[in-house]
């Protein structure tokens, strides 16, 4: 019972940072209505930002993380500035929004190895003590400041999306584009600030994530489980993903624990499949019938 | 099978929702073989929804449709397509990227048979087969006078053409039944009085029964005896061009519009 | 009469040109993206090297054994999935991929697990990948010339026109999928039969990504484009070795300046022959 729980804490703790990348998965898609890969780089070199900050001498760790996220969030934005607008303004595919998201998130991924190489960097610990014993129950501290940031930072994020003028027109965009662009809403700017949003919770994952195992250049891999994730949640909500989230990280952990840690991954593809097959539209997504 | 008495297409209180909003209530519709049967009402009246339940691109809530006294409410797109129902489309539909040709082709391999080893070593029925379609396409292409054009890229002609490509296309298929949807849109009142011609001589030299939607109150006279008037999705009128242009209710709905 | 340093670069060249055209069917043609093809090398490869091992089969037979396998795979699969909208398919197609490469090094037993599976006899000279390489493109370019491939690209043009012009959709791209899974087994058989051993991690994602990323870079829509990417993308490593570090990097920025300034990529829907045609009318060969 009490291993169980620590696992489940395990668990929770490894979702908690699937769901901050997931919502920027969520974000994106419900207005651009693709997915984009390459948001598991900008987690990645969010994390090496941070790193890279570390080494600066006597620059405190706070600032550091600070620091991650702005570059992650930079990163992000520079993405859909260089690449994305460019392709919807093209009147492309929406298809090519995603092959150019691949093409990014290998040329990231490649261009941290040649920069950085691939040996694991450590990015240093809040706490001095690692683990802590309530009543014999073992828990990470590190495990325990992943869930308290992240749902921190998650109840703001819904609270921008649902309370704020801002999170009006994100709505509002995501649900008809063209009219809001007619109703004075400057598109660009807002898909803009999603960008900025997604990439900084995308390199707030990067570090808690790189805190609990380390900075490597295909750490970005952790961009598919946030995707399976959001889509187990339902693409483009928010809510959906992270829910999503917190449930794969726990199917994960209890998976690695009770049956096998070489068959996690083979558990959570197939449970995507799986998901994909009985509701295509996730869990929370709603299935439009479009337009012929 | 008496053709005098059984409709090539019949349609018994077809409904179709979207959420909550009704796109076709209670929707009855008898078209006989040779018909040249027209489609009238303003923008969201359900005319392109009506074109969408037969061609089984949408599944109809309520109601019944029978083509050929046979029941197809619940077919897919491509069997509707084999069955002999061709349509064309509001917004054009043609495979942009590829030939003009080409898009006639491939309606025409619908009734082409040969199997993919036949393909992949190029035996002889293959390449009988496929001289003998691309023969036939040129001959669709040369009834709408697009022939000259048969290499160029279909998305590259003007828009005229892109319509008359869309009918060859259409008819490329030996469809039965020949669904036009809005074929005037865009078209100035010479271009249109144009495509009635080449509508009755395409009606003429083919045994088709043509099913149409149309805004211009001239080119559906002047083609459709017979015509129902929508609105919101309910038939405000039915009956010959004539008869319609004097009812109450159509005139109330267009007031001093198009009619 | 050849160095084994040009043989391997002749048959890592001709295996590399028959998983693409499998893939540039499947994405240039009837555009559907699946980032799963290497899983499908994997069970080529496996299902070939258990065949020539475990059962002493003639190589040929193995071979059509491990593309076969595959093909019945992708059939199963894609009935399942190819309705999927594109990106789920898509990501469908990653899942089952790495479900693949998860499970070959799970079962020990069987695979050899993480050690790779050995003992796999020297079948694949660069004559017999060459002669493959050949047959390959020309059985591609046959079905993409016939009514298969002409419904296939309908379908990448407009799937709604495709069907109201009589096309089963999902059966014809579920024939793309199945065409692609069988190139892609064949690709593995011949290339396990070249290296002697295998392991589940030359069959991993980046591999699928390095297949798609080809097929993209030789323009979607043109077979003899997806040849030329994959000599290119093969080749340049193999002669300029400084570049193999940055091989990958500077694949992914090429993709992103072809999707940005080339959309339809180096050949566009044309294929080479068409470059030499002294036609001032301007031509599509997309499938025709």
């Amino acid at each position: 019972m009490k291993i169980l729980i620590q696992q489940m804490i395990t668990g929770i703790s490894i979702g908690s940072v699937y769901a901050l990348i997931a919502s920027g998965y969520a974000l994106v898609y419900s207005l651009l209505d693709f997915s984009n890969w390459a948001h598991g780089e900008v987690c990645m070199l969010g994390a090496y930002c941070c790193f890279m900050a570390t080494m600066i001498p006597k620059m405190p760790f706070a600032v550091s993380c600070v620091l991650g996220i702005a570059g992650a969030a930079l990163i992000s934005l520079f993405n859909e500035k260089i690449a994305y607008r460019r392709i919807r303004n093209n009147g492309s595919p929406n298809m090519f929004l995603m092959i150019a998201a691949m093409g990014l998130s290998t040329t990231y991924q490649n261009l941290a190895n040649v920069i950085w190489g691939s040996k694991f960097k450590q990015l240093p610990r809040f706490f001095k003590t690692s683990t802590l014993n309530i009543n014999g129950i073992f828990v990470g501290t590190t495990d325990l400041l992943c869930i308290v940031i992240s749902l921190i930072v998650l109840v703001l994020l819904l609270l921008i999306i649902n309370r704020t003028r801002f999170g009006l027109h994100v709505r509002a965009v995501a649900c008809a584009g063209s009219t809001a662009r007619i109703m004075g809403i400057r598109i660009d700017q807002v898909i803009a600030l999603v960008f900025v949003m997604a990439g900084a919770l995308a390199g707030l994952a990067g570090i808690t994530y790189g805190m609990k195992y380390n900075v490597y250049p295909t750490m970005g891999n952790v961009g598919l489980k946030a995707f399976i994730a959001s889509v187990i949640g339902g693409l483009g909500s928010v809510p959906g993903a992270i829910v999503g989230a917190v449930l794969l990280g726990l199917i994960e952990t209890v998976v690695s624990g009770y049956i096998s840690s070489g068959l996690r991954d083979l558990i959570s593809f197939s449970l995507l499949i799986l998901i994909l097959l009985i509701r295509p539209a996730g869990l929370f997504g709603v299935d439009v019938q479009e337009k012929a | 099978m008496s053709n005098n008495s059984t409709p090539l297409l019949e349609m018994k209180g077809v409904e179709k929702h979207f959420g909550g909003v009704r796109a076709i209530d209670r929707f009855d519709l008898r078209i006989m073989p040779r018909d040249i049967y027209g489609l009238i009402g303003p923008n969201g009246a359900g005319k392109t929804t009506i074109f969408n339940t037969i061609t089984g691109i949408y599944q109809a809530d309520e109601g019944q449709i029978l083509f050929e006294g046979k029941d197809i409410t619940k077919i897919k797109p491509h069997e509707a397509a084999a069955l002999g129902i061709a349509r064309t489309f509001q917004n054009i539909r043609l495979f942009e990227n590829l030939s003009v040709k080409m898009n006639v082709i491939i309606a025409c391999n619908m009734h082409n048979r040969y199997s993919v080893a036949e393909a992949i070593l190029r035996l002889p029925r293959y390449r009988k087969v496929t001289k003998a379609i691309e023969e036939r396409a040129i001959g669709f292409l040369e009834s709408v006078g697009l022939a000259d054009k048969a290499d160029d890229i279909a998305g590259s002609l003007p828009y005229g053409h892109q319509r008359k490509l869309e009918i060859a296309r259409a008819m490329a298929t030996d469809p039965k039944l020949l669904l036009l949807d809005e074929p005037a849109a865009g078209m100035n009142e010479e271009e249109s009085l144009e495509l009635v011609d080449f509508l009755k001589k395409l009606h003429h030299d083919n045994p088709i029964t043509i099913l149409m939607i149309e805004h211009h109150m001239d080119v559906v006279s002047r083609l459709c005896e017979q015509c129902t008037v929508l609105d919101f999705g309910r038939t405000l009128a039915q009956g010959t061009v004539e008869e319609v242009k004097q009812n109450e209710s159509v005139v109330a709905a267009y007031l001093g519009g198009e009619l | 009469m050849i160095n084994s340093f040009y043989e391997g670069v002749i048959v890592t060249c001709c295996v590399n040109i028959i998983a693409v055209l499998g893939m540039s069917v499947l994405t240039g043609f009837t555009r559907l993206f699946s980032f799963g093809n290497a899983g499908f090398m994997a069970i080529g490869a496996y299902t070939a090297a258990i065949c020539s091992v475990q059962f002493h089969l003639p190589f040929a037979l193995s071979i059509i054994c491990g593309a076969v396998a595959a093909g019945i795979v992708a059939y199963l699969l894609g009935s399942l999935t190819i309705r999927l909208r594109g990106d789920y398919f898509l990501i469908s197609c990653l899942g089952f991929g790495e479900c693949v490469r998860v499970l070959f090094l799970y079962l020990r037993d069987i695979t050899g697990g993480a050690t790779g599976y050995t003992g796999i006899p020297f079948r694949t000279t660069w004559v017999v990948a060459l002669v493959c390489a050949i047959a390959a493109f020309i059985i591609a370019w046959n079905l993409i010339h016939s009514r298969y491939g002409q419904a296939f690209s309908a379908i990448r043009e407009n799937e709604v026109a495709a069907a109201a012009n009589g096309i089963d959709v999902v059966k014809y791209k579920k024939m793309s999928f199945v065409f692609s899974a069988i190139f892609a087994g064949w690709a593995g058989g011949l290339y396990a039969h070249y290296l002697r051993h295998i392991t589940p991690v030359l069959f991993n994602l980046p591999k699928s990504c390095e297949l798609v990323i080809t097929t993209v870079l030789g323009g979607l829509g043109s077979l003899t484009g997806s040849v030329l990417a994959t000599l290119v993308v093969q080749l340049l490593p193999e002669f300029f070795r400084k570049f193999s570090e940055y091989r990958m990097l500077a694949y992914g920025i090429a993709v992103v300046l072809v999707i940005l300034l080339r959309p339809a990529g180096l050949m566009g829907y044309k294929e080479f022959p068409d470059l030499f045609k002294k036609s001032g009318k301007k031509k599509s060969t997309g499938g025709a």
